[in-house]
């Protein structure tokens, strides 16, 4: 009887200890849950707020985007309007029409002229051959050459060159000035399809 | 016997023939060049070469212009005293325009040559005038 009443003490205490040792094991493990909680948590709050921020960039973005694809097709829109005004100025010539070209050439007199007439006479014959020039290049087109030599990154030599090559007729001189050995001459040309028909 | 109107009409025949045969026995060919180089907007060199065809030219007469003349029968001597007049018909006829630009370093030169290629002329000498038209 007496040692079964000690067993049964023993067997009490050693109930007690077990549940306090696992009463302190169970405390421990949710402190460190929730700890881990808490921290997760904040991860969580952390990740939405870094969330949030990306949205807002990625709006601001989206807007900027938005914005440049807005001046883009303004820019773009103004380029059109530009091109369409280029070619509605630019004359285009037809058939039963014709295209009148204006242009002024300038020439000076050589130095060692004999008189102020012969001093007009050749300055007006330079000033014809620029006018002719001039309309050639509106009516044909010029021919441009360029080269740009570079040593020790540095340019030493820069050259153009431009070529026109034409046959001018039936221009005619609408006014010719004379001022300071300038001689400019106003030259005007009527250009029709039937010119070019062959 | 003829009529006074068969008559009338036979010697109206006779002297056109003579007049054109005469205008045209009259009318001389010319070869005629000219071109003139502007450098740097001023006059550089100017050339009209005018020479009498040695062979006959094919063409039509087109454009006429009419020179004054006094009295000459050399079409050089006509052309120097109506040389304004006829450069500035040649310039109606059309010249060849070659221009060449150069820029070296932002300073800029240049070159035009206005050319008149060697043309025929067909040139009637006239009493008081001359008529002149290129043959084309």
């Amino acid at each position: 009887m007496k040692y079964s009443i000690l067993i049964t003490l023993m067997l009490s205490a050693s109930a007690l200890l077990a549940t306090d040792k696992a009463q302190s094991v169970d405390t421990a493990a949710i402190e460190q849950t929730n700890a881990e909680l808490s921290r997760v948590k904040a991860e969580v709050a952390q990740a939405k707020a870094e969330a949030a921020l990306a949205t807002t960039k990625a709006n601001e973005a989206k807007k900027e985007s938005a914005k440049i694809a807005q001046e883009l097709a303004f820019v773009k829109a103004e380029k059109e309007e530009e091109l369409a005004a280029a070619a509605a100025a630019e004359e285009v010539l037809r058939k039963n029409k014709t295209i009148h070209i204006s242009v002024v050439g300038q020439g000076v007199a050589p130095m060692n002229t004999s008189s102020p007439a012969q001093a007009y006479a050749l300055a007006k014959r330079a000033a014809i051959a620029d006018a002719y020039r001039a309309i050639a290049e509106k009516v044909k087109g010029v021919r441009i050459d360029g080269q740009d030599t570079i040593k020790n990154m540095m340019v030493q030599r820069s050259t153009i060159r431009t070529y026109v090559q034409a046959m001018v007729k039936n221009a005619d001189i609408v006014e010719t000035t004379f001022k300071e050995g300038l001689c400019e001459v106003e030259m005007e040309i009527l250009i029709s399809h039937s010119d070019f028909a062959q | 016997m003829r009529s006074r109107d068969g008559n009338l009409n036979f010697s109206l025949r006779l002297c056109s023939i003579v007049i054109f045969s005469s205008l045209a026995l009259c009318a001389d060919e010319y070869l005629i060049s000219y071109k003139y180089i502007v450098k740097d907007a001023t006059l550089y060199n100017e050339n009209l070469f005018i020479s009498k065809a040695m062979t006959k030219c094919q063409g039509n007469p087109q454009e006429e212009f009419i020179l004054q003349n006094s009295g000459e029968d050399s079409l050089k001597k006509l052309i120097s005293k109506n040389s304004e007049e006829f450069i500035e018909y040649i310039h109606k006829l059309g010249l060849n325009v070659s221009h060449d630009e150069k820029t070296t370093n932002l300073q800029n030169s240049y070159t035009t040559v206005l050319t008149l290629k060697t043309t025929c002329f067909k040139v009637d000498f006239n009493d008081n005038f001359a008529i002149i038209a290129p043959l084309k």
